[in-house]
């Protein structure tokens, strides 16, 4: 119905997202004021909203929009717990870059 | 106590249950009939196997005209099963509208009410929760939804991760063949020169009917496998019911038979243009 994907991504691959909205899960490792630090193969800083429940050490999953400096405005986020299988995660983003088609609808402001 | 497992003679014990009825046909995961042959011509219950997907896979199927059979990878496909977070909910008089996004896509999906139970037991859903939904794809005044029969709230997160990873292998299984049936991208369209190549060499387990399909292309497959639920007899069918029957162009079925006369799958009868199986 609408062609619009966040796509999986990680930290590894957020500097080609930039102005894009994506979806990361990763681990809390830092939670200060309206600002957390996510782990997902590379820290990622987020930038919360008011309706964030984020718990420090618990996983969580962001979607959101990567300003220039490389940080996510967040606009949802889900606490995930502490039963993640990060590597699955990690896995499926990597899926999601190998096979777009499944994934990704493409963005018109950037190729790629 | 082993005796009663060692005893019979090992390995026999999983393998019957599965050879036995699958006979020549696929092994059952695509090709849902155990009993190929005695299905009516290509109204097999293949396209009521139940795929994994995600929503975005669901938005690019493609229909060959409207009402017709919506098709994911040039497979037909009616059931469904995804996960998604709940973005909308709209209660309507006859039915509960969802929006769901898993990442991929948005899509809706309606659970109709049933106006004999009166449900307090129906599950409420909270806003960003996942879900999985269990149900048929449909489209109504090109409208594209889901008409669900279950939808249950997704309880351990790494169900998404895990099914993300299910729809890409059915996707990978009919892109590019079972798992073991090509090493890495080499099963090429209609390598011929290796005419025996394909089969008898095929030590790797799997599904041993599959083995003299391992080289054959995904149409030459579906080509295959429609004939050989269709009965079409020694007589054969011609190449225009064939490509009525697998909804591939009659381009695509001549390119496939080709790919399938070479091993000496399938062979002409009555003229060019008539194909039957080759049993042996």
């Amino acid at each position: 119905m609408d062609p619009v994907s966040t796509p999986r991504i990680s930290g590894q691959l957020i500097d080609s997202y930039v102005g894009r909205n994506v979806m990361v899960v990763g681990k809390v490792l830092q939670l200060r004021g309206d600002t957390a630090v996510i782990d997902s193969e590379g820290q990622i800083t987020a930038n919360l909203n008011r309706e964030a429940h984020l718990v420090s050490g618990n996983g969580v999953q962001i979607i959101g929009k990567v300003l220039p400096d490389l940080s996510i405005k967040v606009m949802n986020s889900i606490d995930l717990g502490t039963n993640v299988d990060y590597a699955v995660s990690q896995t499926v983003v990597e899926l999601t870059h190998q096979y777009k088609d499944l994934f990704m609808f493409p963005d018109d402001t950037r190729m790629n | 106590m082993s005796n009663s497992y060692g005893g019979g003679g090992g390995g026999g014990y999983s393998r019957t249950s599965y050879g036995a009825g699958g006979a020549e046909d696929g092994g059952g995961f695509m090709y849902g009939g155990s009993q190929g042959g005695s299905q009516s011509a290509g109204k097999g219950y293949s396209d009521e196997s139940l795929r994994p997907v995600t929503i975005k896979q669901i938005i690019d199927a493609h229909q060959a005209y409207p009402e017709a059979p919506f098709r994911i990878d040039d497979i037909e496909v009616s059931q469904v099963t995804f996960v998604g977070m709940v973005r909308a909910i709209s209660p309507q008089t006859t039915n509960t509208t969802f929006k769901l996004d898993d990442g991929t896509g948005m899509l809706e999906v309606k659970q109709w009410l049933d106006v004999d139970k009166q449900d307090d037991s129906k599950p409420s859903f909270a806003l960003d929760q996942y879900v999985r939904v269990w149900g048929r794809l449909k489209s109504f005044n090109n409208n594209r939804h889901v008409g669900a029969h279950v939808i249950k709230p997704v309880t351990d997160f790494n169900e998404v991760n895990y099914h993300l990873l299910e729809a890409t292998y059915v996707h990978l299984f009919f892109t590019k063949g079972a798992p073991g049936a090509a090493g890495g991208d080499a099963g090429g369209d209609g390598d011929s020169m290796f005419v025996d190549g394909g089969y008898g060499g095929g030590a790797d387990g799997g599904g041993a009917s599959e083995d003299k399909l391992r080289n054959i292309s995904a149409k030459g497959k579906k080509f295959y496998h429609w004939l050989f639920n269709a009965n079409g007899g020694n007589e054969g069918l011609n190449v225009h019911v064939i490509s009525q029957g697998t909804g591939m162009s009659i381009q695509d079925v001549l390119a496939a038979s080709e790919e399938l006369i070479s091993p000496g799958l399938i062979y002409t009868t009555v003229d060019d243009d008539t194909f039957a199986i080759l049993d042996n």
